[in-house]
């Protein structure tokens, strides 16, 4: 098996040892989640996860180590996902919502295309000690909250579960161009959100 | 030549490595030259870093799925 880790993991779950589903389930839950969420939306992915979890543990046997456990498991997330779509398969949405703090829009530039309000440096530079502000991880929740399903999700299986943009594609079954517009749009309202409140203080 | 707003608009694929060889040299030789671009793209970083870190509840849910799909295996499908 390539992957070292997780041969080991697979051989503790082969032998059925309580710890190492702990473990399985509590490394892959909120990736598995954010697949389900962008194919099927918030009122279906738990169960889908459920369910995908199920035959995870039907076919452990049949996993043969050819791609990442964490690949083999989000694969079969999306699979289940699809099935459970069947024909009324959504079309991709695009929307986007507004953030609680807006965006990087046009009005920040003038005419030609400087900067008319430039960004100014914060108060913080590490991401630690941004986020021993209560109020802040608050704020953030709020902003990641207020994302569409696909683009939360494309935003979470690139900055915390750190999915190459073509298994996003592969995966959610999104074109690379409309991931990559998903994900920066995200990224542009977590900015407008830390920037307002190292402005502010305030939400 | 890049303005502001076309780099801000390229930022993400810049950071995904998505951009091309030319496009990418025209950033780079921006930000060699705009510091409120640098700042902005160190802030976009700092953006990612922090969602990357903000921290997840950890539910006592997990741990009775965990024993659910433990259980599971050993029962005959």
């Amino acid at each position: 098996m390539v992957y070292p880790a997780d041969a080991q993991l697979l051989a503790r779950l082969l032998a059925g040892e309580q710890n190492a589903f702990r473990e399985l389930v509590v490394t892959y839950q909120s990736a598995m989640r954010a697949v389900a969420f962008a194919i099927v939306g918030s009122r279906n992915a738990d169960e889908v996860v459920q369910d995908a979890w199920l035959a995870v543990v039907r076919n452990l046997e049949g996993f043969q180590g050819r791609s990442s456990l964490k690949t083999w498991l989000l694969t079969i997330t999306a699979n289940t996902a699809k099935t459970r779509l069947k024909h009324n398969r959504r079309e991709v949405l695009l929307d986007d919502l507004p953030g609680p703090h807006g965006s990087v829009d046009d009005e920040r530039f003038a005419a030609d295309g400087h900067w008319l309000l430039a960004p100014h440096a914060w108060h913080q530079d590490t991401p630690e000690a941004l986020l021993t502000e209560q109020e802040l991880r608050e704020c953030l929740e709020k902003t990641l909250g207020s994302l569409s399903e696909l683009q939360g999700s494309v935003l979470v299986l690139r900055e915390r579960q750190g999915l190459e943009l073509e298994e996003i594609c592969n995966l959610l079954d999104v074109s690379l161009s409309n991931v990559r517009v998903l994900l920066h749009r995200a990224r542009l309202k977590v900015f407008a959100t830390l920037e307002h409140f190292e402005e502010t203080g305030q939400c | 030549m890049l303005t502001c707003k076309a780099l801000v608009a390229h930022s993400s694929d810049f950071l995904d490595g998505q951009l091309g060889l030319r496009q990418r040299l025209s950033v780079r030789a921006h930000l060699a030259m705009c510091r409120h671009c640098r700042l902005f793209i160190r802030q976009m970083r700092l953006g990612q870093a922090v969602v990357r870190t903000l921290p997840e509840g950890r539910s006592a849910e997990l741990d009775v799925l965990a024993a659910r799909l433990a259980e599971s295996r050993h029962k005959p499908h």
